[in-house]
């Protein structure tokens, strides 16, 4: 017997607690592993991994002020993956040149630090990434399906 | 697997799409001569360079294979361009 179990049967024997409330406590004792399992299984079950990111501009007023515009962009997840780990093939030489170009410009990233291993983490995070935009005419979604 | 075909479709006109398919394995296999005689430059260059060449090319080869589903589609009141990688 745990040590839940006995403090409620102990509640129970001291008059703390009914039957009734007693019981429920033990039913919840018995689901409570369960449920918890369930649950973690549910958080660290591998979702559905996105195949493609998706731009979606739609223009509902041209450029001369009417009929419209429509661009549809499906680039596989797959092509990212493959042209990230291209950054990993820079020679050193190379990644210490762009690096002093990036921190000119304000962008404070280290490209030598950069691992395939974290380029993967990289792509595998953009599958929660959904841009809106909307204006009065156009609308841009960028997402990932 | 590498893509094999692309479509291509223009529409200049309201009422016409012209659609033209591509054959791309036709097109690989013109060029595995060609890359089968540069492939040991290639190879010479990626080892001056300090790269590991079977890297490069298993990189390059993922995002020739990564093309494949491609899909750009950009339309207009006047015009409509579609490609699409199959």
């Amino acid at each position: 017997m745990n040590e839940d179990r006995r403090q409620i049967l102990e509640m129970l024997s001291t008059g703390k607690i009914t039957t009734d409330e007693a019981e429920r406590l033990l039913a919840a004792l018995d689901k409570g592993p369960a449920a918890s399992t369930a649950g973690e299984a549910s958080a660290t079950g591998t979702k559905a991994q996105p195949k493609y990111l998706r731009v979606v501009v739609q223009d509902e007023q041209g450029k001369n002020g009417r009929g419209h515009t429509q661009v549809n962009v499906r680039v596989p997840m797959q092509l990212l993956r493959a042209g990230v780990r291209l950054a990993s093939l820079i020679p050193a030489p190379a990644l210490v040149h762009a690096n002093e170009a990036m921190h000119e410009q304000g962008i404070q990233l280290d490209l030598s630090q950069l691992k395939p291993e974290n380029l993967e983490d990289l792509v595998n995070q953009l599958s929660d990434l959904t841009v809106d935009v909307d204006d009065d005419h156009t609308k841009v979604r960028v997402f990932c399906e | 697997m590498i893509p094999w075909m692309m479509l291509v479709g223009i529409r200049s006109r309201r009422d016409r799409i012209f659609r033209l398919w591509i054959p791309l394995f036709l097109l690989w296999l013109l060029l595995l001569p060609l890359v089968l005689v540069l492939l040991p430059l290639a190879f010479l260059a990626l080892a001056v360079m300090r790269v590991n060449p079977f890297r490069a090319f298993l990189t390059g080869w993922q995002i020739l294979a990564g093309v494949r589903g491609t899909h750009i589609e950009v339309q207009d009141e006047n015009a409509f361009v579609l490609v699409h990688i199959f």
